[in-house]
């Protein structure tokens, strides 16, 4: 067996190995024989291992062979020469994707074995599991993405599975309104993700990192468009990433996210899905050394999501929001390193980060038990000396930030007020009109839909 | 007073003032329906409808269930699977059913048979309900008009089928006078199957037949009915303007107001987890809320833009919480007779944060950060400024209402759509299956005059879904009530005729080998069964785990003291911990190694949420990786690794100060403790309680006991109920050093309680849900009674293990087979694993009381079930002086227990909290459901889910005089049996007799069955099952 087989084995492998999970537990309910919980756990377990020591034997294959970047190709699936489109899949295993992947499947494998006891009898535990295959297999396909295309078929997963995750108690109806807003805001970035792929494809005439990116492996690639396409498909590219990072103007979602059970609010929003954005900035740093004015428009960004993240952690009285704006701080600061044009930091801060937000994210729940016995420890209550910039700013601005930190932002009512409201009213109106016509060509009431009962009559479910 | 305000026109004053006490009073009795439940902290269980415990049991949950729209009995499908599985049974049906019909039940019902009868059927087999297009579907796709339903007899249905059959052939085919009625009812029906073939129908044709028929006839006769029958009872009206815009529009004007209104809450009653205070914090709810809202920026959208105008004109005109709530009140047009129930509905919104402020309010004045008085008026206050503009916002957005906020409720009432008129065929259901099951023929049902119609669908919705859920409850309590005292009383006279174990009556005088004295907990039981079992010779006593040392309490690494007592118990004496005095350096030196790492983990634990402390706690934040893999796929390792380095920091050894030096208790360094006679006086308190006397083994334990756990915010409520929700081991260490104080014993023994010199108490600790047990001061224990203990021991160690794999037959994810030392090791890895959400069940399944001698109860099987409380009757007086002082309490805190667990699983989502899963601690004072919800009070799903919702029934070794005294003299538990949320009944062990207090009267038990299963030991009873077991007597104890 010769160097390239088995780097294609084990690269096949990892990819497989999430996929074969999915389709595992996907066709198992779908003819109706769900797997029981001792299964569904083994399977997982086994799917994660074999994942991780796959990429584990690239990585060791790649510092013995000092092979730097090693694709994958398993062809095109889609090939449509007329329109100059095809549907390349192809992964790469690079010095960025490999620790990416490491932590994907370390971190997820964690879970998975938390998960596989925190949710004992829960009716939903299949669900769960479903969704964690389908965010393993997203996770893993947008790590290795070859070209990006790619990326976006992996990049849809993570937002589906994270968006159902949000609302898995979908008997409430919190969850569910805070579910359907996490998936508009992916809507949004994916919608963003979609036009600066096409963009690309149309300046380069493929998906491909490779062709974009020129010559030389991550982090060295040179771009290979000029600077002004740069800007726009990075701007493009950046609001995708902010959407799913949330950083500002987004971060509204993040803290509403904090619906599931605690595991996917650990591996979903303190470590995995959130970093995202920021992975996908660091694929196409070439892009942003490309033009100036996109680095410092990604440093603008990440600083100030930085900065308001921090602001809305101190005042937050819930643990897991205070995690999920401390999250969002480190982010900000990450993709603010990653527009200072650094590469290795904010890997090893990624990796760093996602490590610790999830250690204490499953911890969560013991927050009192960790109060009480670091005041047993210390002998007294926990106080902090008011910070110093607390003692130098003045009354009314004080109530000022704590008021803009406490609204998170003002971020959500904005964009409800101003982005959504138009949206609904004209969407209202064309409704309207259309209703106009039906009645108009119906010669009277044309909505069924007008006599359905708000709510359905249940006068002895109650009590 | 009234010189004062001569200048001002005195009667508009007056008016003032009494409509604000108006307000106030109707706040403060609103508050009394709020939660109760403290911060979660310190976890204390109790009646969740304790405001409703002046009704009876049956009247209050409904009432209850009303009020905050919740279940009163669980799910009538949950109940008919009990039915099914023989959890109850038919027989307990009709004999709840006669039993509460009482002369009614023979009464006849038009033409259909008793009242009884009718009812029970309905009881027993289930019919269809559902939105009606769920059952029209149900008639248009499924077999429903073809087959029988699979309950109803064959004689039954073979005899409608060969009547109809007849009746067809006569009268349908003929042209006979009684053909026009009938054709005129089921014509249609009739004239849509192939006559010709008649004759060679099968029988499946005549089955399709009979059915079509009988449909036909009950959907007539329910809508001759309904002419005469309103269709929809008056439901109660909600008064909140939402609720009349929610019932309009769909639209939630409570979304608008809960986003501002939660953090708000949360950030005010914050008990130190922010880092930067809410502002103002110090002026008040009221005051901060306007501050906040009205002094920064306008705001950038219209709603945020009222509440910034509406909060700038409160400050600007300066009105108080109770001017502004008055104004609200009237700006929404309540009038002075809704005044109340509008306040009440109003707080109840956000019951659970409006609780939780008004219990820091009024309860926790221990609280870092306590909450001053008024501050639920101020609430409220808030709360309608908000509803109003709330209300106004979403009436003007959705129906366009821009008029005084006053006609609202009005024009809201004319959007209302009209209520479909016809009967819908949900009302035809009940009918068609009861005619169905009772056999009630087509042909008969044809003739019946719309009264007779009237009369059953009258009757059929008398007996109303409720109405039936609660019979079904009792019954199930009957099953449950009926087979405890069924074995209590066989298994008296067993023993008595044939006594095997020890102690035997008749060998009374021999002493067991040593005395064990645990709490009364339910959890103690089978560890209790289990040493006995382990050991003949051994005794068992139970009483409440705080063993009558109430105390304040100090541990030597605690940084503040709490009590350790029932709550309703104020303790005077402060005892802490402290090291021995020769290793005071060493303790010291401990204790600042400690305080470093403490701080230490403070800063870390804060400054990786900061932004410049994040950035390098997060860069080195790939060291996280290893604790966080290890203690998820190792937790017991890691918990061993922990200790041993956590052993470093320990304090050493230690002792209680426990004898005070000054006359007063207090905290101060001479104050603590207490006095020789104060320890004398506890310690007869507690030895007379339980019945030990005279009786002395040389070594005599008490354990205390308590739970521990990760990742689990209702730790508190795992822990000893009689020790306020914390642990009970320093009790049972203080009450065994006092009962060794020879002072204490000489007192004792002038006053005629001779405790033998020979006699040793030791006091540990039982940890439930590792099973551990630990004992404090052995080095204290005399070298003559070493052996003593080494047995006692030896037989813990085996006892520990056999309890715990009794426990794990509880536990899905604990295989059945395993063993006692695998079992054990379960249990250890539950209580350290972070991703356990159930380290044990706590009280899941509470159901029995018992108060008596251990003698009649021993080496019954009573499956984890039973509170146990020892006394002996024969060492009381005559009026049970002792007996009501064991009592007063464990009445009340046993109900406490069964009724919260009670509602909680009847009503998890309203009663309790929920799931555990998406839990999310907020201010360090409770739990939210995920992101943004009310405070939830309460237990959780899988805090309740093996729990039956059975009202505790206390089994009282005593006679009717004496109990009936006590009942009459206490009015706790006299509101709490005579509201029947508790079951009482007294035993006579002479007699082996059980009178059962029904309605205030004494009702002698008979039982059903004399026969007990005996096997051989627990296990062999318990072994390969999951689900709750009948009792057993076991041999071996």
């Amino acid at each position: 067996m010769n160097l390239d087989t088995a780097f294609f084995m084990l690269g096949l492998t990892v990819v497989i190995s999430p996929s074969a999970l999915l389709a595992m537990m996907g066709a198992s309910s779908l003819v109706g024989l769900p797997l029981s919980e001792r299964w569904l756990a083994r399977f997982t377990q086994a799917a994660v291992a074999l994942g991780l020591v796959g990429s584990l034997g690239i990585l060791f294959l790649m510092l013995v062979t000092d092979q730097r970047n090693v694709p994958v190709e398993l062809g095109n699936w889609v090939l449509i020469p007329e329109q100059h489109f095809q549907f390349h899949l192809k992964f790469i295993f690079d010095r960025l994707s490999v620790p990416f992947a490491i932590l994907t499947f370390v971190l997820c494998g964690t879970i998975g074995a938390f998960t596989s006891r925190y949710l004992h009898r829960e009716a939903g535990y299949g669900r769960f599991f479903l969704f964690y295959a389908l965010f393993l297999l997203g996770m893993t396909v947008a790590t290795l993405a070859g070209t990006i295309e790619t990326l976006f078929l992996g990049w849809e997963l993570v937002g589906l599975s994270s968006a159902l995750l949000v609302a898995y108690f979908h008997e409430r109806p919190n969850p569910v309104r805070n579910g359907q807003r996490v998936w508009t805001v992916y809507r949004i970035a994916d919608a963003a993700f979609l036009i600066a792929a096409i963009s690309l494809h149309h300046l380069t005439g493929a998906g491909d990192f490779e062709a974009l990116m020129g010559s030389g492996p991550w982090p060295e690639g040179v771009a290979s468009i000029s600077s002004s396409h740069a800007l726009s498909v990075g701007l493009l590219l950046l609001l995708a990433a902010a959407g799913k990072s949330a950083l500002i103007p987004f971060s509204g979602w993040l803290p509403r996210a904090m619906e599931g059970p605690t595991p996917s609010s650990a591996v979903f929003y303190g470590s995995l899905s959130v970093h995202l954005g920021a992975y996908l900035l660091l694929r196409v740093s070439p892009i942003l050394e490309a033009s100036l004015l996109l680095s410092l428009a990604v440093v603008a960004l990440g600083l100030a999501s930085a900065v308001f993240g921090s602001m809305a952690a101190r005042v937050q009285v819930d643990i897991k929001s205070a995690l999920a704006f401390a999250s969002l701080t480190q982010v900000g600061i990450i993709v603010a390193e990653i527009g200072c044009g650094l590469r290795y930091i904010p890997l090893i801060h990624i990796i760093g980060h996602a490590c610790l937000r999830t250690l204490q994210f499953l911890r969560a729940p013991t927050l009192l038990q960790d109060y009480h016995s670091m005041e047993n420890a210390i002998g007294a209550r926990l106080t902090r000396p008011p910070s110093l910039w607390v003692r130098l700013v003045p009354d009314r601005a004080r109530t000022w930030l704590y008021r803009i930190s406490m609204e998170r932002g003002f971020l959500d009512t904005i964009l409800d007020e101003y982005v959504v409201k138009p949206f609904l009213a004209l969407f209202r109106w064309s409704d309207r009109m259309e209703r106009r016509w039906t009645d108009l060509l119906s010669g009277g009431e044309s909505r069924e839909s007008d006599e359905a009962k708000l709510h359905p009559a249940s006068p002895e479910e109650f009590l | 007073m009234a010189l004062k305000i001569a200048d001002e026109p005195v009667t508009g004053d007056v008016g003032v003032h009494s409509q604000h006490a108006a307000v106030l009073h109707a706040v403060k009795h609103a508050a009394h329906l709020l939660p109760s439940q403290g911060p979660i902290t310190v976890f204390v269980h109790h009646n969740t409808l304790h405001a409703f415990e002046d009704l009876d049991f049956e009247k209050g949950v409904e009432a209850g269930g009303r009020l905050y729209a919740c279940h009163a009995y669980l799910t009538e499908e949950k109940y008919r699977q009990m039915l099914s599985r023989g959890r109850i049974r038919v027989a307990d049906l009709e004999a709840v059913l006669i039993d509460d019909l009482a002369d009614e039940a023979a009464l006849f019902v038009a033409l259909f048979g008793t009242r009884y009868a009718l009812r029970l059927a309905m009881m027993q087999f289930p019919f269809l309900t559902g939105p009606d297009e769920e059952l029209r579907w149900m008639i248009a796709e499924t077999d429903a008009l073809r087959r029988f339903r699979p309950e109803v007899e064959p004689s039954i249905r073979d005899q409608m089928i060969n009547e109809t059959r007849k009746w067809v052939l006569r009268d349908l085919q003929e042209n006979t006078t009684a053909r026009k009625p009938a054709i005129d009812v089921v014509g249609d029906v009739w004239e849509q199957f192939d006559r010709r073939s008649i004759e060679s129908w099968s029988d499946q044709a005549w089955e399709t037949l009979v059915l079509n028929f009988l449909w036909r006839v009950c959907e007539r006769g329910v809508r001759l009915a309904y002419e005469q029958l309103p269709l929809r009872e008056a439901q109660q009206e909600s008064r909140r303007h939402r609720d009349a815009l929610m019932r309009v529009t769909g639209e939630d004007a409570d979304i608008l107001v809960h986003d501002v209104l939660i953090p708000f809450c949360a950030a005010y009653v914050d008990q130190g987890f922010a880092d930067w205070e809410l502002p103002d914090r110090h002026d008040g709810f009221y005051a901060s809320f306007l501050q906040l809202y009205g002094n920064s920026f306008a705001s950038p959208t219209r709603w945020m833009g009222k509440l910034h105008g509406e909060a700038r004109r409160l400050l600007d005109s300066g009105q108080g919480p109770l001017e502004s709530i008055e104004e609200s009140l009237g700006l929404l047009g309540v009038n002075q007779t809704e005044r109340d129930e509008f306040i009440a509905q109003s707080l109840l919104a956000l019951r659970g944060w409006a609780g939780m402020i008004w219990q820091l309010e009024t309860e926790a004045e221990w609280a870092p950060w306590p909450v001053p008085e008024g501050c639920l008026i101020e609430y409220l206050a808030i709360r309608l400024i908000l509803d109003r503009l709330a209300v106004a916002q979403v009436a003007q957005e959705a129906i366009g209402f821009n008029g005084p906020l006053s006609d609202l409720r009005a024009e809201a009432a004319r959007h209302a759509r009209m209520q479909a008129s016809n009967p819908s065929d949900g009302r035809v259901f009940p009918v068609f299956h009861l005619a169905q099951v009772r056999g009630w023929k087509p042909e008969d049902l044809q003739h019946l005059s719309q009264e007779h119609w009237v009369t059953l669908v009258r009757e059929i919705n008398e007996f109303s879904a409720l109405e039936r859920r609660r019979v079904f409850h009792l019954a199930f309590e009957r099953k449950y009530r009926n087979e405890i005292l069924d074995a209590v009383i066989a298994h008296a006279k067993s023993r008595r005729a044939d006594p095997v174990g020890d102690p035997k009556p008749t060998r009374k005088s021999t002493v067991p080998d040593y005395q064990i004295v645990c709490c009364i907990d339910d959890r103690e039981e089978s560890f209790r069964r289990h040493l006995e079992e382990c050991d003949p010779r051994c005794e068992t006593f139970g009483v409440a785990g705080f063993f009558g040392t109430a105390m304040y309490y100090k541990g030597v690494a605690d940084a503040h003291f709490k009590p350790l007592c029932p709550v309703a118990v104020k303790p005077l004496h402060y005892v802490v911990e402290e090291p021995l005095f020769s290793m005071q350096a060493d303790a010291d030196f401990r204790a600042g190694a400690r305080r470093r790492l403490g701080h230490a983990t403070h800063q870390a634990h804060y400054r990786s949420r900061t932004f410049l402390g994040g950035v390098i706690t997060t860069l080195a934040g790939s060291l996280a990786a290893f604790p966080l893999v290890a203690r998820i796929l190792f937790p017991r390792l890691t918990a061993r690794i922990r200790r041993w380095a956590g052993g470093m920091v320990r304090p050493p050894m230690t002792q209680l100060r426990l004898e005070r030096l000054d006359p007063e208790p207090g905290q101060s360094n001479g104050q603590l403790g207490y006095s020789i006679d104060e320890m004398a006086n506890i310690v007869e308190g507690v030895l007379l309680a339980i019945g030990l006397k005279g009786r002395w083994s040389r070594l005599v334990a008490f354990l205390g006991h308590g739970s521990s756990s990760l990742n689990n915010p209702h730790e508190s409520a795992y822990n000893c109920g009689a020790c306020s929700g914390s642990r009970g081991g320093p009790n049972a260490r203080a009450f065994a050093q006092m009962a060794n104080d020879f002072r204490v014993r000489t007192r004792l023994a002038q006053r005629g309680l001779t405790i033998p010199e020979d006699t040793v108490f030791v006091g540990g600790y039982h940890d439930t849900a590792t099973d551990s047990v630990t004992f404090a001061d052995l080095d204290r224990l005399p070298v003559s009674h070493r052996n003593d203990f080494l047995r006692l021991s030896a037989t813990i160690a085996e006892v520990r293990a056999r309890n715990a794999h009794e426990r794990c037959r509880r536990f899905v994810s604990a295989r059945l087979d395993l063993s006692p030392l695998d079992a054990l090791r379960h249990v250890e890895g539950r209580a350290e694993d972070l991703s356990q959400a159930r380290p044990e069940y706590n009280h899941a399944t509470n159901a029995l009381c018992l108060v008596g001698r251990r003698e009649w109860s021993r080496g019954l099987f009573l499956d984890r079930r039973a509170f146990m409380s020892s006394y002996d009757p024969s060492q009381d007086d005559i009026r049970g002086t002792i007996l009501e002082g064991i009592l007063r309490p464990v009445i009340p805190v046993c109900a406490g227990i069964s009724l919260e667990y009670y509602f909680s699983t009847v009503d998890v989502e309203g009663y309790g909290c929920g799931s555990k899963l998406p839990h999310n601690i907020t201010s360090l004072v409770g739990v939210m459901s995920g992101a943004a919800s009310d405070l939830k009070p309460g237990l959780s799903a899988q805090m309740t889910e093996i729990h039956e919702a059975l009202r505790i029934l206390f089994l009282v070794e005593t006679t009717p005089e004496v109990i009936a005294r006590i009942i009459r003299e206490n009015e706790q538990i006299s509101r709490l049996v005579d509201g029947n949320w508790v079951q009482l009944a007294v035993f006579d062990a002479d007699t082996s007799t059980i009178h059962r207090y029904v309605d205030g009267e004494f009702v002698k038990h008979e039982p059903e069955s004399h026969e007990l299963p005996q096997v051989a030991s627990s296990f062999d009873w318990y072994r390969g099952r999951r689900d709750n077991l009948g009792v057993a007597e076991i041999s071996s104890s």
